[in-house]
């Protein structure tokens, strides 16, 4: 099965850009992931909420790609491939995920069992919905 | 007792990524077809996804290939075979962050997260050279549940 992204921009004060993703994750789509996440901050986007309802598969490409989406929201470049393990253990050490600027909202239960499994949810917050992912980043 | 394994089924795809999604397909049916559960077509599934992805992406490196699946039933164990013909590569033996270490998908595909969950999301990982050049990797999965989905 293919993905297909979904972006949609929204204004206020901190203007937030939700990437909704549909399908299967993997190596062969993880860069496009990238690219988006990319292009809200370039737009101005300081929080990204993703909105993974109708995801059934993420692979470890997909892991990355949302890494990277953390790096690229605090300004600083996305994990370049061949960088060594020091630099993420010192991103987690001072990273608190209540307080990352990206969401990620309404994960089915095989992703959510994978993003337990590597440790990630050490970096992300998990939001039940949408709506909740975008009002915490909007302080509403 | 050893029983002859049942229904044995395979595919071959050309090595690159976009066949991803065609051999998660066919491992979720095979174990559908095997009478697995959902749970363990999932695991199963992932576990051969990053293992294929690392020969594709890391073993022919972009050169022409193929990948070889083979699914079986023996025991009320399921046995996925990975045939490929590139460099040797025990991911067996390979180093990898401890399970639920800080995330450390530095490299998509990479060495380290995606061995650790093909570890994690099996039950028995076998790694052989092939007399004849190349790599079989078995992972093997119950049929029945595991103690952490009780």
């Amino acid at each position: 099965m293919a993905m297909t992204i979904d972006v949609e921009r929204l204004g206020g004060t901190t203007p937030v850009t939700v990437i909704a993703l549909a399908g299967e994750l993997d190596a062969s789509n993880y860069e496009q992931v990238i690219d988006v996440a990319r292009n809200a901050y370039a737009d101005g986007s300081r929080g990204l909420v993703l909105d993974l309802e109708h995801l059934t598969f993420m692979a470890s490409s997909g892991l990355f790609a949302l890494h990277s989406a953390v790096r690229i929201m605090r300004g600083e470049t996305p994990p370049d491939a061949e960088e060594g393990w020091g630099a993420l253990h010192q991103m987690a050490q001072d990273h608190d995920a209540q307080a990352s600027s990206v969401r990620l909202a309404a994960a089915q239960e095989p992703i959510a069992r994978v993003l337990e499994r590597t440790g990630m949810l050490r970096l992300f917050a998990l939001d039940g919905t949408r709506a909740e992912a975008v009002a915490a980043l909007q302080g509403a | 007792m050893t029983t002859p394994a049942e229904g044995k089924r395979s595919i071959s795809v050309p090595a690159t990524v976009d066949e991803l999604a065609k051999v998660r397909a066919f491992v979720r049916d095979s174990v559908s077809r095997f009478g697995g559960s959902k749970r363990v077509a999932d695991d199963l599934a992932h576990a051969v996804d990053e293992a294929t992805c690392n020969v594709m992406l890391h073993g022919y490196r972009g050169k022409a290939g193929d990948v070889e699946i083979e699914a079986a039933v023996r025991d009320r164990r399921i046995e996925i075979r990975i045939l490929d013909r590139g460099p040797i590569f025990d991911p067996t033996t390979a180093q990898v962050p401890a399970p639920g270490a800080i995330p450390a998908p530095t490299r998509p595909g990479g060495m380290g997260v995606g061995i650790q969950l093909l570890r994690t999301l099996t039950d028995e990982v076998h790694h052989s050279a092939r007399p004849d050049g190349g790599n079989e990797l078995t992972l093997v999965r119950s049929i029945d549940g595991r103690h952490e989905e009780d």
